[in-house]
């Protein structure tokens, strides 16, 4: 067994009230290969801004060896060896990129050489003289992977490798880090679990901010508590019945109840939209985002009343899709976006905004400087000379939302994550909706309160409301929605309402990672 | 003269390099190949101008070398992504600087120079940790401040500065105790001081040290990724930058044997911070050439044609026009091409 | 000695006169800065359009700087609305600042062409004009009544800020722009608005602070600086108590210093200003968020 090179010893971490990472410890050995997994909000990301020094955890310890490093910025644990890569390509566009990589190799001596060695190493070695800003999406992402090899790093830390990837650049990925000498530890966090089973000898698994396991590829595939909070979906019978005993399994405890409550209520109004246009019409919907094609040809439509849940792994274009139907991020041309018949301008919020569209964003976005009060009164606003219908007031909002009627007075800061978010979903209901877009509204909340999430949600579309969710917990998404559509490779792979059918089930595990037989390579 | 760019720096990095496409790459081979004879006779037009002007045009041109060493001051910087608007703080602590030394006896020149480089480095190592905390516009907002604060300080500070109403200085002498007085003499120094300071720079352009400026300018994170450290190698160029100012100071008083706030004021930072700006705006990326040629427009439009006193307004329209030249032309491309397609 | 107090209070009247009158020039700069990002180099000729338009009206009525406050918001709109426009199209920063130094150049050849390049003294309508006496002494009239309406914009501008669905908006669409336009808040329009509002400060103020300090060849630099010390000074966000203070002690310290000690009034401010930034570490930082 190879000497221990990083110690991480219950390392926390939480932004204001919320706690995103959990006391964690953490060895590893020189030279080994570590994956980190777990659903979105888990704290992967946290974990890794930890360990390279980006974030400064208030409470724990880490070594590097036997060098205490926890109180370090990232610049100096980058000077004794550790390297690492962001989710999106962190290379310098303006320079060339063999420039780029002569920015990693501090020694004068064959700098030249180890330039051209670590572009072949990464297949690009006839783009030496090309701007890195030129490059496309993919061949940033390697040019990224040589700037961080040429560094030679003891500990390299990879965060998403495979996002915004095609299947062959991500097996060119895996067969690249496959290469790595021995001597680098590597620690990676993706969503592609076929790469990281294949890559990784080592893994833990993290669970809304906590630690859920450790172990080898093998036992973590077979182990039943990381089956049940992160491997299989949110099938009644695959539940474990004890799980009121275990740690917070995060975010997995919805059972599919209220959808079907929901669906009784608001039978009647499904009926009778049927003669109208649908609330959100996408037609060939085209977009990219920083060089890489995000969404390819997306068609779907959303009836009122009814919800429907993007589901996808990270990357898959969720977010995007949401952005874009917001006006937030410009299609291409020829995408058509309409909302009740009515054709949207593209790229214009306000426009979206004006037209019933409302979008709660990922990561809540409530503007700092002022008070619930405020933004539920800036939401207002509008809707006093809008249309007639689907009008709620304040009083309606705080109805459905009780938790922030005491809280009028806080700033975002004072809040708690799932109190954030019911202001998030109170600021856009307030703008009277035709079409809600939900954006991982469930991240980084308790399972209590997804609970109360996922039914907030179901009463909301039983007033009228179309929904588009776009959602990673699978459970959350399933106990509401009416139609399913997955997301994968820019594309919708399928789209079904057979919410809880066996069928359903076998594909989402295939598209979202259940499956663990496939290799990447 | 400086024909040096920012983007031909490190070509060692370069030398394996296939052009992205073909006619970009003819045109940077015509852009190669071109450019050492218009160099030289930019160089020899430069040292044959008082054979061929009057002394008017000369002292015009002398005066011009000390806003080229403010804007190529000022363009070190915009090549470190660093937008700076108070390089005449530095030129001011140059200028006061040869004035102290001239008023004790020492008029030697490249004494005066060396000193004036000095106390700029020092003054900039000074105020680098607190403006190197800001970057993009705030940068942008704390150098104007220092701008200002540094014309009050030679305004009020009358007992180095001689306030408003500046000091005269003895002429500055050469090697061997001969006074530099006529107009010519005085030209044909600065203008060796320019060519020293433009292939100081240039080499520095072309240094490993401004690759990782470009990589700061270009993306800070990476960089802090890969252990570099902002404030050091950013400070680095803030020094560079302000020494060169620091010269430009002890120039303007070589050329004038006179200083006064005059010449740290709004009105000279405006012209610097325009010159490397315009220079950038034309080339899409700051390069020392686009700030030299800026400069030479500069000092042509508002000075020699606008001698009658619409100089500034001349300027004021160039800054107004200039900016927009590149949007228009990618808009007008754009516009053809998508009716080339319709 | 009794005239030595009364020298005091007559010099602190002025300082506040002075320090009121940079906070509404650099509430005008930061607001700009804030919702625009751009470091407008055209807020001191704004200032300087200002005192000048002061200048032409006055006439020693109330009427004449009436009319020219009137004639001062109307160009404010027209000039504001013109910068947003030609902004648009610029990306850089530093593209952006040199439009706005061409413009402010303009601004001041045009007053250096009209004034012959000497300072100008406007004179205060005759109703504010002279002095009022109190204990013995006597203050300026105009920089009493100045100072109340200066802290009246003040006291306007907080409330508008805090109480008022525009300073609602206008503080969501500093936080998050992106958002605030999902809401249907038109970011182009509230550009348009924050610029033109900016300007309107600059040039307000100067058309009520021409007494104070009048159209004079440097004024509009002058001006940049100090409100632009001011913006630096006050912080981060919307704080318009933080900003009042700064502006209150750089104006004293500009102002008195400049009376006790002339010679040290530059060096004072220097001081200052770094004083306050070694405390305040994060000080900078902070005001980039601005």
């Amino acid at each position: 067994m190879n000497a221990q090179l990083l110690h991480v010893d219950g390392v926390s971490y939480g932004y204001g009230a919320a706690i995103v990472l959990h006391p964690v410890s953490l060895h590893i050995a020189a030279g080994s290969r570590h994956a980190v997994i777990g659903p979105n909000g888990a704290g992967k990301s946290t974990l890794l801004n930890v360990i390279a020094g980006n974030l400064i955890p208030p409470a724990g310890d880490i070594r590097l060896g036997q060098r205490p490093v926890t109180r370090l910025r990232e610049g100096a644990r980058a000077r004794l060896g550790i390297g690492r890569t962001f989710q999106h390509p962190a290379v310098v566009e303006q320079l060339t990129a063999a420039e780029n990589v002569t920015l990693a190799i501090r020694h004068r001596r064959m700098r030249r050489q180890k330039v051209r060695a670590a572009l072949e190493q990464v297949g690009l070695g006839d783009y030496a003289g090309t701007p890195a800003g030129q490059l496309p999406y993919g061949q940033r992402r390697l040019l990224e992977l040589a700037v961080v090899f040429a560094a030679q790093p003891q500990l390299l830390l990879l965060d998403e490798p495979s996002a915004g990837l095609d299947p062959s650049e991500i097996t060119h990925v895996g067969t690249i880090i496959r290469q790595l000498p021995d001597t680098a530890a590597v620690i990676m966090v993706d969503h592609h679990l076929p790469l990281l089973f294949d890559l990784a000898t080592t893994i833990t698994v993290l669970a809304a901010g906590q630690h859920v396991f450790s172990g080898t590829a093998d036992e973590v595939r077979e182990h039943p508590v990381v089956q049940a909070v992160y491997l299989s979906p949110a099938t009644p019978d695959t539940i474990p019945t004890n799980q009121a005993d275990q740690q917070e399994p995060g975010g997995a405890a919805t059972a599919g109840k209220p959808s079907r409550l929901r669906r009784t209520l608001t039978a009647t109004a499904d009926t009778a939209a049927v003669q109208e246009p649908a609330v959100l019409q996408v037609d060939s919907l085209h977009a990219a985002y920083h060089g890489a094609t995000v969404l390819d040809d997306i068609t779907l439509s959303v009836d009122a009343g009814n919800v429907q849940a993007i589901l996808g792994r990270n990357g898959a274009g969720k977010s995007t899709l949401l952005n874009t139907i917001a006006g937030l991020h410009r299609p291409h041309r020829h995408t058509r976006i309409r909302v009740a018949g009515v054709e949207l301008r593209p790229a214009q919020p306000a426009d979206a905004g004006r037209h019933g569209i409302a979008l709660v964003p990922q990561g809540r976005r409530l503007f700092a400087s002022l008070t619930i009060r405020e933004h539920l009164a800036l939401a207002t606003r509008h809707t006093r000379r809008q249309r007639q219908d689907a009008r709620w007031s304040i009083d309606d909002v705080l109805d459905l939302l009780p938790a922030l009627r005491d809280k009028l007075r806080r700033y975002p800061a004072q809040m708690s994550g799932g109190e954030q978010q019911m202001a998030a979903i109170a600021r856009a209901l307030l703008t009277g909706p035709r079409l809600l877009l939900l954006d991982e509204p469930t991240e980084g909340l308790a399972p209590q309160v997804v609970d109360q999430l996922t039914a907030t949600i179901t009463r909301i579309a039983g007033t009228g409301v179309a929904v588009l969710l776009a959602e990673q917990n699978q459970r959350a998404a399933l106990a509401t929605a009416d139609r399913i559509s997955v997301l994968d490779a820019a594309r919708i792979a399928f789209s079904t309402t057979d919410i809880n059918g066996p069928a359903t089930h076998a594909r989402l595990a295939g598209y979202l990672g259940v499956s663990t037989a496939g290799a990447a390579a | 003269m400086t024909t040096t760019t920012a983007a031909t720096a490190s070509d060692a990095a370069r030398e394996d390099h296939t052009p992205a496409s073909a006619p970009s790459g003819r045109r940077r081979l015509a852009w190669r190949v071109g450019r050492w004879p218009a160099a030289t006779g930019v160089v020899l037009g430069a040292a044959a101008l008082p054979a061929l002007a009057g002394p008017y045009v000369v002292g015009l041109a002398s005066s011009a070398v000390v806003l080229a060493l403010l804007a190529m001051s000022t363009q070190l910087l915009a090549v470190a992504g660093l937008p700076s608007f108070g390089q005449t703080a530095f030129l001011g602590v140059g200028a006061y600087t040869a004035v102290v030394l001239a008023a004790s006896g020492i008029t030697d020149g490249p004494v005066q120079l060396a000193a004036s480089a000095a106390t700029s480095a020092v003054a900039a190592v000074v105020t680098a940790p607190f403006v190197l905390r800001t970057r993009g516009v705030s940068f942008l907002m704390v150098t104007v401040m220092i701008q200002g604060l540094g014309y009050a300080i030679a305004v009020h500070w009358t007992g180095v500065t001689g306030g408003s109403d500046g000091r005269h200085t003895p002429p500055v002498t050469l090697g061997n105790g001969h006074p530099l007085t006529s107009t010519p003499g005085v030209y044909w120094y600065a203008i060796t001081v320019l060519a020293v300071a433009a292939a100081a720079t240039a080499v520095l352009l072309r240094s490993r040290l401004a690759l990782i400026w470009r990589g700061h300018a270009g993306h800070e994170p990476r960089m802090t990724a890969l252990g570099y450290r902002p404030t050091v190698n950013l400070g680095a160029a803030y020094v560079a930058a302000a020494v060169l100012a620091g010269i430009g100071g002890a120039l303007t008083v070589a050329i004038n044997t006179f200083v006064s706030p005059a010449d740290l004021s709004f009105d000279v930072a405006a012209a610097a911070f325009a010159a490397a700006a315009l220079g950038a705006a034309l080339f899409g990326i700051p390069t020392m050439t686009g700030a030299m040629a800026a400069t030479v427009a500069i000092v042509v439009v508002r000075d020699y044609f606008g001698s009658n006193g619409t100089g500034p307004l001349y300027f004021a329209l160039l800054c107004l026009t200039v900016p927009y030249l590149r949007p228009a032309a990618t808009g007008l491309r754009t516009w053809y091409t998508r009716r080339r397609q319709a | 000695m009794g005239s030595t107090s009364a020298t005091v209070a007559v010099t602190g009247l002025g300082g506040l006169a002075y320090g009121l009158l940079l906070f509404v020039v650099a509430a005008g700069l930061k607001l700009i800065l804030g919702v625009m990002k751009v470091m407008n180099l055209a807020h001191g000729a704004s200032y300087l359009a200002g005192t000048w338009l002061a200048y032409l009206f006055a006439d020693g009525t109330l009427t004449g700087l009436a009319l020219a406050l009137a004639a001062g918001l109307a160009a404010a709109t027209v000039g504001g609305a013109g910068l947003a426009a030609l902004l648009r199209p610029l990306a850089g920063h530093t593209e952006q600042a040199v439009v706005t130094l061409g413009l402010g150049g303009i601004i001041a050849w045009l007053f250096s062409r009209i004034s012959g390049g000497s300072s100008l003294t406007v004179p205060r309508p005759g109703l504010l004009d002279g002095h009022l006496s109190f204990a013995g002494h006597g203050y300026p009239i105009y920089h009493l009544a100045f100072i109340a309406v200066a802290a009246l914009i003040a006291v306007a501008m907080h409330q508008v800020l805090h109480r008022s669905m525009a300073g609602i908006a206008l503080r969501a669409a500093i936080d998050d722009p992106p958002i605030a336009a999902t809401l249907g808040l038109s970011a182009t329009r509230i550009r348009i608005a924050a610029i033109t509002v900016g300007t309107a400060l600059a040039v307000g103020a100067g058309v009520l602070g021409a007494p104070v300090l009048g159209p004079a060849p440097g004024v509009d630099a002058t001006v940049l600086t100090l409100s632009l010390i001011v913006v630096i000074l006050g912080g981060a966000g919307t704080n318009i108590r933080a900003l009042l203070i700064a502006a209150l002690v750089v104006g004293m310290v500009n102002y008195v210093g400049a009376v006790v000690a002339p010679g040290l009034a530059s060096f004072s401010l220097f001081l200052v200003v770094i004083a306050v930034l070694v405390v305040r570490r994060q000080g900078l930082r902070t005001a980039v968020a601005a």
